[in-house]
C-alpha cells in the first residue's frame, strides 16, 4: 500500500510510546527466563500493533514501533550484545537503584535486536514509513560501565561498529529512516565529547545508500557544541525544542543551519496537551525566522512519549499532526 | 615535598544498607536499625581509608540521599520538590525549594564528627558541605531573596556548620562547588563563590578545601577562584586530563596546595598508574605539598568498586611519591 509523505512539514515521532499491556509483563518474564526471546518477540507484537494504530489514528506520517520491547534504552541492547554482563546496582535517586550494565569482554554483535519489531510495525503501517531507532554509541558508552576497553575513543568506535551492523540489517529489511538516539551527549557539552561522537557516527552511517540519517539529541545546553555537531554526517537533527521554549533556534540560524530539522513542538514532561493553535504558532515562529524551508521541517514531539499516559500521548500527536496540516496550506 | 591521599566525598551504599534504609522508609523496621547500620557501614569505609594510608577520612555520608538533603532536612523554610539531573550524571537530586529565609533547626556536620571521630582515630575527620553558590543556583528560590542574597544566607548557615564541626574536632572542612566547574559558570559566579567561601572559612582557611568537580573550570572562572582563602584547591583531573593539565600549566595554583582528583570516581575500570604519574609530574612536580584524591564522590559506582578505588588511590599516592622523591604523609597533625 503506497503512502505519500507530505512534502512540507511531514509529521513523525521520536520513538518511544507508553507501554501498552502486556508489554511490561513480557519484558519482566523474558528477563526472568519465564519466556524465551522467541516467545517474547511473538507476544510483543500485540502492544506494537496498538502503538502503531494510535500513531496512524493521530495522523503521524513517519511512525515507530513504539519501542514496546524496550524498558530501558541502554539495558535493552546491553542484554543482547556479547561482551556485556548484567549490571551492578547504582543509585539513580534517593534510595532507588538500577543495574547499570557492565562491559567485561570484547563487544560483538550476535543477532538482530530491533529488526523484527521494525518489520512487524512496517507490515501494519498501511504504507507509512517506520523509523528504525537505535540507542547511540555515546549514550551506550556513558550509561554503561567499562571494564574492558579503558580508552573511550576505542570503546565508542566498538559500540558504533555494533550499531552499524544492526543498522545494516534494518536497511536490508527495507528501512529508509534511521535514527540514532543520543540523550547523553547534551549532558556533557564539550567540544571533545561532540567530536568523539562524530567519529562514531562516521562508522555508523558511512556509505549506507539511500537512507535518511537522523540523530536525536535531548534537551541540554547544545548551543555550546552546535558548531561541532553541525559537522556530523547526518541529514537531520531531531531536537527537543518546546521544553526550552525554542531557545536553541537563534543559535541554529546563527550557525547557518542547513540540515533537516526534527522540530520538537510538544513537551513530553507535562500532562497538559498543547493546542493545535499553540503548535501552529510554534511552526509559524520557526518559519518567520527564515532560515529553513518547510520541506526540511519534520514536526514531532520533543522526545519519546513513554512517560505520558497513553491518552495524553495520543492527544499530543493528534494536535501536532493537525497543526502541521494547517501549516502546510500556509507555508 | 610531602604527598598524601584522601577520598573526596561520599561512598555508595552497600546492599545491606540499601535494604535497611528501604525497610525503614517502608515502616517495616524501626529507625534505629538504620542508624546502627550507618554506624557499621561508616566504620567499614573508614577502615578502608585507614588501610589505604590516608591521614584524614570521611564517614562516607551513605545516609545522604544527595549532597543538599541533610541540610534541607535540618533547616527551616526549605523543603524538597521533584527530581533534576545532577550535572552530567545519570543521577537525579531533589530540588531544594526555599520558601523564605532559611534558618538552622539543628546542625548536620558536628554530630557526624562526634559520631565517627573515634572510629577514625588516628586519622583526622574531614567534613564536606555543598558550597553556597552551588546550593543556591541549583535550588528553586521562592524566598523573596535574590539568588545572591539566598547564597549569602546559606553561607551564613554553613559557616555555623563549619565552626561547630571544628569545635567537635574536625580536621578539614571541605566546601564543594561543582557548579563552578560547569561550562555555564561565569567569573561573576566565581567572584560570589570566593566571597562566600572566604566568609565560611574565615579564621581557619589553613584547614579548608574548595573542591571543583564534574568538569574543569573555564580559565576565566578559575582565575577568580584562585583568590579563595582555602589552603587546598581540588580539581577534577580524571574527567578531562588534557584540559585540566593545560589549565594548571597556564594558570598555576595561586599559592594553594593542589588536591588533584586523579582516580576516576565515576568509572570502575582500574586507573592507569603510569599515566597519572606522568600527569602529576607535569603539573605539580615542584610543589611543597600535594594531595591526591578521587575525581569526585564515589557514590555513583557500585560499592565494591568504591572499595577497590580507595585501595588504588592509596597505591597511587605511594608510587607518585616515590617517582617524585617525596615523602608519603599518613599521620594527621
Ligand atoms: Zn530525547
Amino acid at each position: 500500500m503506497a503512502y505519500s509523505v507530505p512534502r512540507k512539514f511531514p509529521t513523525t515521532v521520536v520513538g518511544s510510546y507508553p507501554k501498552i499491556p502486556p508489554a511490561m509483563d513480557l519484558i519482566k518474564k523474558r528477563r526472568a527466563g519465564e519466556i524465551s526471546e522467541e516467545e517474547f518477540r511473538k507476544l510483543i507484537k500485540e502492544p506494537i500493533r496498538e502503538a502503531v494504530r494510535d500513531q496512524i489514528e493521530a495522523g503521524i506520517d513517519i511512525i515507530s514501533d513504539g519501542e514496546q520491547s524496550r524498558e530501558d534504552m541502554v539495558v535493552y541492547f546491553a542484554e543482547r550484545v556479547e561482551g556485556y554482563r548484567p549490571g551492578d546496582w547504582v543509585r539513580i535517586f534517593d534510595n532507588v537503584y538500577f543495574r547499570k550494565p557492565v562491559i567485561v569482554g570484547d563487544l560483538k554483535w550476535v543477532r538482530q535486536m530491533i529488526v523484527e519489531d521494525w518489520v512487524y510495525a512496517t507490515s501494519i503501517s498501511q504504507g507509512r514509513p517506520v523509523k528504525g531507532i537505535i540507542t547511540g554509541p555515546y549514550t551506550m558508552m556513558e550509561w554503561s560501565f567499562d571494564l574492558r576497553y579503558g580508552r573511550r575513543e576505542e570503546l565508542i568506535i566498538e559500540l558504533a561498529r555494533i550499531i552499524r551492523r544492526e543498522v545494516e540489517e534494518l536497511v536490508k529489511a527495507g528501512a529508509r529512516y534511521i535514527q540514532v538516539d543520543e540523550p547523553a551527549l547534551s549532558t556533557r557539552p564539550w567540544r571533545e565529547e561532540a567530536e568523539l561522537l562524530k567519529d562514531a557516527l562516521e562508522v555508523i552511517f558511512k556509505g549506507l545508500g539511500d537512507v535518511k540519517r537522523i540523530v536525536h539529541i535531548c534537551y541540554g545546553r547544545l548551543e555550546k557544541i552546535i558548531p561541532y555537531i553541525l559537522e556530523y554526517p547526518v541529514d537531520q537533527f531531531d531536537l527537543e525544542l518546546k521544553n526550552s521554549n525554542f531557545r536553541l533556534l537563534p543559535y541554529l540560524k546563527e550557525y547557518g543551519y542547513d540540515k533537516e530539522l526534527g522540530f520538537g513542538v510538544v513537551d513530553v514532561h507535562t500532562l497538559q496537551v498543547e493546542t493545535v493553535e499553540e503548535i501552529k504558532g510554534y511552526i509559524d515562529k520557526l518559519m518567520k525566522m527564515d532560515f529553513i524551508p518547510p520541506e526540511k521541517v519534520y514536526v514531532d514531539p520533543d522526545c519519546g512519549l513513554k512517560r505520558l499516559p497513553r491518552e495524553v500521548a495520543k492527544a499530543k500527536m493528534k494536535n501536532l499532526a493537525e497543526a502541521a496540516r494547517i501549516a502546510r496550506e500556509e507555508w | 615535598m610531602k604527598v598524601w591521599g584522601m577520598l573526596l566525598g561520599g561512598f555508595p551504599r552497600s546492599r545491606r544498607l540499601r535494604h535497611v534504609l528501604r525497610d525503614v522508609e517502608r515502616g517495616t523496621a524501626p529507625y534505629y536499625v538504620a542508624e546502627a547500620e550507618v554506624d557499621r557501614f561508616a566504620s567499614q569505609v573508614i577502615g578502608a581509608q585507614l588501610a589505604a594510608g590516608f591521614p584524614v577520612v570521611v564517614d562516607g555520608m551513605a545516609d545522604w540521599h544527595d549532597i543538599f538533603r541533610p541540610f534541607v532536612d535540618a533547616w527551616r523554610n526549605v523543603t524538597v520538590d521533584g527530581l533534576l539531573r545532577y550535572f552530567d550524571n545519570n543521577f537525579f537530586y531533589r530540588i531544594p525549594v526555599f520558601t523564605d529565609e532559611p534558618d538552622a533547626r539543628s546542625f548536620v556536620l558536628s554530630r557526624r564528627v562526634y559520631r565517627f571521630r573515634d572510629a577514625a582515630d588516628p586519622a583526622g575527620v574531614k567534613v564536606v558541605m555543598p558550597g553556597p553558590v552551588t546550593f543556591a543556583y541549583m535550588s528553586k528560590n521562592l524566598s523573596g531573596l535574590s539568588t545572591e542574597e539566598l547564597a549569602e544566607r546559606i553561607a551564613f548557615l554553613l559557616r555555623e556548620e563549619a565552626r561547630k564541626a571544628l569545635d567537635a574536632g574536625a580536621s578539614l572542612i571541605q566546601v564543594d562547588e561543582p557548579f563552578l566547574a560547569d561550562i555555564d559558570a561565569t567569573p561573576d559566579h566565581a567572584r560570589l563563590a570566593v566571597d562566600l567561601v572566604n566568609s565560611i572559612v574565615d579564621g581557619f582557611g589553613d584547614r579548608a578545601v574548595l573542591s571543583l568537580y564534574y568538569g574543569v573550570p573555564e580559565p576565566g572562572v578559575y582565575e577568580v577562584l584562585l583568590d579563595v582563602k582555602a589552603r587546598y584547591l581540588m580539581l577534577d583531573v580524571a574527567d578531562a586530563p588534557a584540559r585540566a593539565s593545560s589549565l594548571l600549566k597556564d594558570k598555576g595554583a595561586g599559592g594553594h596546595v593542589l588536591a588533584l582528583g586523579v582516580v576516576d570516581a565515576r568509572r570502575i575500570i582500574d586507573d592507569d598508574e603510569s599515566r597519572i604519574i606522568e600527569l602529576v609530574k607535569g603539573v605539580a612536580g615542584g610543589s611543597e605539598e600535594l594531595v591526591l584524591t578521587t575525581s569526585t564522590w564515589m557514590d555513583l559506582i557500585p560499592y565494591r568498586y568504591a572499595l577497590r578505588k580507595t585501595i588504588i588511590l592509596g597505591r597511587i599516592v605511594e608510587s607518585v611519591a616515590s617517582s617524585l622523591g617525596a615523602d608519603v604523609w599518613s599521620i594527621w597533625g
